[in-house]
């Protein structure tokens, strides 16, 4: 338990700032992480921690939750309708913050992933690789495409 | 096309032959240096603060036991939605929960605590990755001492007795809890100047 207690304090902040990249939403990103380290805790407490687990589970919570809402198979439109969500949300999130993460919203699946988990988890490409079931060269090209369409986004947002 | 190496350096990829490609593309390219530019500042900003609060995941009590839920994300949604906005109300505005930004300069931060019948102390905190440092004891008085560089910023910590029992720094007012039914005391360390 002591050393899930330092995984988690280490991982919940990374764990958290990816899974609102991915969803564009507070709540449900909670939600998600709070799942992610339980079902964790069930199935591996007694393995030695790893963080690429730890973002594979978050990963394909939000992957099903996806699906369950829109069986089109996008996973992009999280965005919650109800104006206390959206009040929730401008409480929790901060302003300038809240741009970037529609934009995340607006960039393909795939790049939003890996760039979301570049950027969030810290793990090597490597690691990326694995999590997204593709290669590390793809993970390259994939991540720099990403923050090249990312910048293209807030810069016609700031206009 | 070298672009890419922009987002190696960025992400700490390079290898050594990339290194110095990297480093003479800047000199020799003056419009990847100031992409390189750009996406670096984009970058502080992916990576900046940006909740005004990071939800706790779980909840862990004394008895060490806790609850799982099932995933029903609209129940949930609502009862992480009324928690969150009791918290929002209830708990005196906790400060950021994100890592400090680093300041240019850091300066030693002693810590101390008085534990006279402990017989290890160490200290965890933000500063640490949460990973116990060993304090050591002033010639057996139960004063427990550790001297850190910290840059300017905001930090929680915790000390923890003889491996098993963490406990806030008494000496320090502003606490929160953790999510493990702990407290963990909140310093803000300033720049000297």
């Amino acid at each position: 338990m002591k050393r899930f207690r330092f995984f988690y304090n280490e991982y919940r902040e990374r764990l958290f700032a990816y899974l609102l990249k991915m969803t564009g939403d507070y709540h449900l990103s909670a939600d998600i992480m709070q799942e992610s380290f339980t079902r964790y805790m069930e199935r591996y407490k007694n393995r030695s921690h790893s963080a690429s687990l730890l973002f594979a589970i978050g990963r394909n919570l939000v992957i099903d939750h996806a699906r369950r809402r829109n069986t089109r198979a996008s996973y992009g439109d999280f965005t919650l309708n109800s104006p206390q969500a959206d009040q929730e949300q401008a409480l929790m999130v901060r302003e300038r913050y809240r741009q970037v993460l529609a934009g995340m919203q607006q960039l393909p699946q795939k790049e939003r992933d890996t760039l979301a988990l570049v950027v969030s988890s810290d793990l090597p490409y490597a690691k990326i690789a694995e999590i997204t079931g593709t290669s590390e060269a793809n993970v390259k090209v994939m991540v720099h495409r990403a923050r090249v369409k990312l910048r293209r986004i807030l810069q016609a947002g700031e206009s | 096309m070298k672009d890419y190496l922009i987002s190696m350096f960025i992400d700490n990829e390079l290898d050594l032959d990339e290194k110095m490609m990297f480093v003479e593309t800047v000199h020799g390219d003056r419009r990847f240096k100031d992409e390189t530019v750009s996406l670096i500042g984009q970058e502080k900003l992916l990576r900046a603060d940006m909740a005004t609060r990071v939800p706790a995941a779980v909840q862990i009590g004394a008895a060490k036991t806790f609850t799982l839920h099932g995933f029903r994300p609209l129940a949930a949604f609502s009862a992480v939605l009324a928690l969150a906005t009791a918290l929002f109300f209830l708990y005196p505005r906790p400060a950021k929960h994100l890592a400090p930004i680093a300041a240019r300069h850091s300066m030693p931060y002693r810590f101390v605590v008085y534990l006279p019948h402990a017989h290890r102390t160490q200290i965890t905190g933000s500063f640490t990755g949460w990973r116990p440092l060993p304090m050591r004891e002033i010639a057996q008085t139960g004063y427990w001492v550790l001297t850190l560089n910290l840059s300017a910023g905001e930090y929680r910590y915790s000390y923890l007795v003889d491996s098993a029992k963490h406990i806030a720094d008494p000496t320090i007012a502003t606490r929160e809890k953790d999510d493990f039914g702990g407290e963990n005391s909140i310093i803000e360390v300033k720049n000297a100047t």
